[in-house]
């Protein structure tokens, strides 16, 4: 192949996506991220203070709180979400009426808006007349019901349910796309063992489009240490920080209590935390053996 | 911050050559060479209730009766407006009118200098400058400069009642802190919800119950020391008597289970249904009351103030509330722009636009009459109970706003049974922070 | 047998169930938009009291959801349609062709995916300004297609790593160039993840709201999710119009799900690629 046509090639392919990444995304990251050295209200004068922002972030119990509740969700996500996206698409893979309806289904969530999402999920764990405690109740389980979400112990794992419930449809669709790519003779050859092939399939599937999972967990970390629009229409944090996500604390100090390089400081903190996250994830997942 | 601008500038303006837009609304900003000129207006006037849809009508009698002045106006829900106006404030690209809160968004506006004083406006007509009720200006005054007027008053704390409610049980309507008590225990014995709310949003305690219970307890004097951090502080015994206080109001369940949980819209609906017996909220749940209240509960609604406390040393006759929200006016304006602007403040807030106000059912901080027969019942008891009515400071009007974050969050935590002196602790260490003390 | 196929049965059937349920808050959301606000309150599970056909068009006048609509098909079609292209053009080289700073750029694009967006609202207003982009299309088209670069560089990527290089041996021996192995083999060989990168971004630039207040203050330009959000007014939401809205601005997103949705489909039918 002639390598001064490929590499001007290479050139050409990657710099429009890298030009108006690079401008909208990445500069206004670093701009962000500048900000945090400044104690600054957002408005007016600015005066620097190099890493004081950051001191404070680490002595701040909130932060700690709020990681805490980041780590959860992460948690969650990585072993609730992934997994169940991954099954549902082994599952479902097949064309007919049913299976094409299920796909919709558990899709839909993601079609919403977060705002309907919200106030449905509110309702179902209203204390007086949400669903759920209706349930317990008609099904005799009084002492199961709790203040959902206005209980500070609770508040944030009954979150999980609307979180997962709301996103695993994004990673089934990665995950239907990637499954697409695995010749037909393999899939037909498992299909024949029936039920039981189930578990055949995901050992045969599962290294085939293990790059794909790569990149679900990718999207899953970040996805979790960023969430901010369902908690801060479910529970705004609270009550008294019980919910607080690094994002809600990000934008709470930039928003509402006008400390905008304070503010910029912690959501510099929030992508460092994900590299490392995310870093850790390859490098466990890429010593898998691949088949 | 000029350097790194300057080098991300750089960056854009090549992209910007390699995409190729067109460039045509910068020149947009110059003006003011013939007689027309162009106002942006920013608010958030965008609903279908009274209010809003007798503000837009105000817009638009201006703008025919100004066809020499182009209006620009754009609605945006409150939270919407707030942040749109702190991002552009930072880059000192502010609208040449806008809708501004007093207190804490006006000084911090000020400090930026993006603001005009109207004073010289304002003193040209002194028969209005002089007819606004006792303190009315002062949230918008910084240094005897004067940024806007009000457009309106809310009050942050009423009790609404349902009387049928009351009768049924035969409770008295609290006038006294025992009374109260022995109300909710009443309400209680009989699986009604004494009080109800909404306390997700964590402003609603603070405002609506806390601002003027504190206010009963401590008196606003030593409030606003407390404030300034000028011979009060908020580990004060009287403070945390407040704080102990409203910790009870929760231990005696004056407040439906799981109230941290569900906001205002949820709460109201309680009461709506006929499931609890009060409600306690600004003068602005009237609206919602009048438009959405099935009609056996609206007709059945009265309104007081939280009861006295004994041994107090606030006014029992008073109840927390704010000036409401003015046109602030951007620094930039100059010459026909800046009298266009000022004709268009005093359109909306002027004596014409506050009578329009008044009887859109929204109370004002203007000494006007209310005509009885224009209004609903239930606004015209508001507006005669407002008579005798002194009006307090509001917590999150006059804290730091990094010591408002932590009193709502404070709140919740007392209502969830943590120790009042501790969270007194907090409140006084983030006031004093914020103050550089 | 007969266990197995009762155990299978009883597998689907719950799955169905599940499948409803995910279908509810849809169902709701629809039924809500015919009630009025006192409807609302007093029975938020029930059926309207009185079906309100009029909020829709209500919704529709009041607050120029036409205007809106359009405005929203325009900035998520022009950025969907630059994505593509771009997301495309990039995880071919990324996948297909061996080069030195190769995994930088890969790191370099997954910093985006990590920010929270609302700190980046201020240094992109002030970009924008300075490049007299704010108040027009371009002012959301480049954001947006910015966001959903990395996650459509990262799937195109793994999904493009997995194809077999015979495809394109192939394609070389017929005398083809890298631009016509890109137009001819790769995008078409790529329409499953292809379709997936559509719903998602679409998704995305639809439902954005803090860009959208932020970058854009011309009521004419205006999009969708500021249209609706304009029936609440703070302290009174009329939820009837409010709800309204939202279905008619659901309609695109499910449209283009299910159109697409087959596209993702399509290799498995078609028997995939022959390895």
């Amino acid at each position: 192949m002639n390598t001064l046509r490929s590499r001007r090639f290479i050139i050409m392919g990657l710099l429009p996506a890298m030009l108006i990444y690079a401008l909208f995304v990445f500069v206004p990251v670093i701009w962000s991220a500048y900000y945090g050295f400044f104690n600054w209200s957002g408005i007016g004068a600015s005066s620097f203070i190099g890493l004081d922002n950051y001191v404070e972030i680490v002595h701040d119990p909130i932060f700690w709180r709020a990681l805490k509740n980041n780590f959860i969700f992460v948690g969650a996500a990585v072993l609730g979400q992934v997994p169940l996206a991954l099954i549902l698409a082994i599952l479902l893979s097949k064309n007919n009426f049913l299976q094409r309806f299920l796909r919709s289904a558990i899709f839909l969530p993601m079609v919403l808006s977060t705002v309907v999402i919200g106030m449905i999920w509110q309702y179902i764990y209203h204390p007086q007349i949400g669903i759920l405690n209706f349930f317990l109740d008609t099904l005799g389980l009084e002492s199961w019901k709790l203040q959902w979400l206005s209980d500070g112990k609770i508040a944030i794992f009954a979150l999980i349910p609307p979180l997962i419930w709301s996103f695993v449809g994004l990673y089934l669709i990665i995950f239907m796309s990637a499954l697409q790519n695995i010749p037909g003779e393999i899939h037909d050859a498992a299909q024949l063992d029936g039920a039981t092939g189930l578990r055949k399939l995901a050992s045969i599937s599962l290294p085939m489009i293990w790059g794909t999972v790569q990149v679900a967990l990718v999207l899953c970390i970040s996805g979790s240490l960023k969430s901010f629009d369902l908690v801060y229409i479910m529970t705004k944090g609270g009550p008294a920080h019980a919910t607080e996500l690094l994002a809600t604390y990000m934008y709470n100090s930039t928003f509402t209590s006008y400390r905008y390089g304070f503010g910029s400081a912690i959501s510099t903190t929030i992508v460092l935390i994900s590299l490392i996250l995310i870093g850790s994830s390859q490098w466990i997942t890429s010593r898998k053996p691949k088949q | 911050m000029k350097k790194f601008t300057k080098a991300a500038l750089a960056a854009a303006v090549s992209v910007f050559m390699l995409v190729g837009c067109s460039n045509q609304e910068a020149a947009n900003n110059e003006g003011s060479t013939g007689e027309k000129v162009t106002l942006t207006v920013w608010h958030n006037w965008t609903g279908q209730d009274a209010k809003s849809v007798t503000m837009r009508k105000l817009l638009a009698d201006f703008q025919t009766a100004h066809p020499e002045v182009t209006l620009e106006d754009e609605g945006l829900p409150t939270d919407g407006l707030k942040t749109r106006l702190r991002t552009v404030a930072a880059a000192d690209e502010m609208p040449d009118l806008f809708v501004m809160w007093p207190d804490a968004m006006t000084k911090e506006f000020q400090k930026g200098d993006l603001l005009q004083p109207i004073n010289e406006f304002l003193d040209s007509k002194p028969e209005w400058r002089d007819n606004f009720i006792p303190n009315a200006l002062d949230g918008y005054t910084i240094d005897d400069n004067i940024y806007s007027v009000p457009m309106n008053l809310a009050p942050t704390s009423f009790i609404f009642y349902n009387k049928l409610l009351f009768d049924q049980y035969k409770v008295a309507i609290p006038k006294t802190w025992d009374e109260l008590m022995t109300a909710i225990d009443t309400f209680n014995k009989n699986d009604i919800i004494p009080i109800a709310l909404g306390n997700k949003t964590n402003w609603v305690a603070q405002s609506t119950i806390f601002s003027t219970l504190a206010d009963r307890v401590t008196g606003s004097d030593w409030f606003l020391k407390a404030v300034n951090q000028d011979g009060a502080k908020f580990t004060d015994p009287e403070f945390v008597k407040a704080l102990t206080v409203l910790q009870d109001l929760g231990k005696a369940k004056a407040f439906q289970d799981g109230f941290n949980g569900i906001d205002e819209t949820q709460m109201m609906q309680l009461y709506f249904q006929g499931k609890s017996a009060m409600v306690i909220d600004g003068g602005w749940a009237l609206a919602n009351l009048v438009s959405n209240a099935p009609k056996e509960v609206l007709d059945n609604t009265h309104i007081t103030i939280i009861p006295s406390i004994t041994g107090g040393k606030g006014d029992a006759g008073s109840t927390a509330g704010v000036v409401g929200t003015g046109l602030g006016i951007s620094k930039k304006l100059t010459g026909a722009k800046k009298d266009a602007a000022m004709e268009l403040l005093y359109a909306l807030s002027g004596p014409d636009g506050q009578q329009a106000t008044l009887d859109s059912s929204t109370l004002i901080s203007y000494n006007l009459e209310l005509d009885p027969s224009k209004a609903n019942p239930l606004f015209v008891e508001l507006h005669e109970l407002m008579k005798n009515v002194k009006i307090s400071p509001v917590y999150d009007a006059k804290l730091s706003s990094a010591a408002v974050e932590v009193t709502n969050n404070g709140l919740q935590e007392l209502l969830m049974g943590g120790k009042p002196e501790d969270i007194a602790k907090k409140i006084q260490d983030a006031q004093a922070k914020a103050l550089g003390k | 047998m007969n266990i197995m196929r009762t155990k299978k049965g009883l597998f689907w059937t719950l799955l169905t169930g599940y499948g409803i349920f995910t279908l509810y808050p849809f169902f709701w959301l629809v039924i809500s938009a015919f009630k009025t606000n006192e409807d609302f309150y007093s029975h938020p599970f029930g059926l309207p009291e009185i079906w309100h056909f009029d909020n829709f068009s209500r919704a529709w006048e009041s607050s120029k959801l036409g205007t809106a609509f359009m405005n929203s098909m325009i900035v998520s079609v022009g950025s969907l349609m630059i994505t593509l292209f771009i997301a495309a053009l990039a995880s071919f080289v990324l996948a297909r062709f061996q080069f030195r700073l190769k995994g930088w750029i890969m790191t370099f694009f997954v910093v985006g995916m990590l920010i929270p967006i609302h700190s980046t609202l201020v240094p992109l207003f002030i970009l924008m300004k300075q490049m007299s982009m704010l108040n027009t299309y371009w002012a959301l088209i480049f954001p947006y297609t910015a966001f959903a670069l990395p996650t459509a560089i990262f799937v195109l990527t793994a999904y493009l790593s997995t194809i077999p290089k015979e495809i394109e041996e192939a394609a070389f021996i017929d005398g083809t160039g890298l631009w016509g192995l890109f137009r001819r083999i790769i995008l078409p060989i790529s329409t499953p993840a292809l379709s997936t990168v559509t719903i998602l971004s679409f998704l995305h630039s639809w439902n954005d709201f803090s860009f959208a207040l932020v970058l854009i203050n011309k009521t004419k330009l205006k999009t969708l999710p500021l249209g609706i959000a304009n029936f609440a007014d703070g302290y009174q939401t009329d939820y009837g119009l409010t709800l309204a809205a939202m279905t008619i601005s659901v309609i695109p997103t499910i449209l283009i799900y299910l159109i697409f949705q087959d596209q993702v489909m399509k290799g498995m039918t078609a028997g995939a690629v022959k390895g």
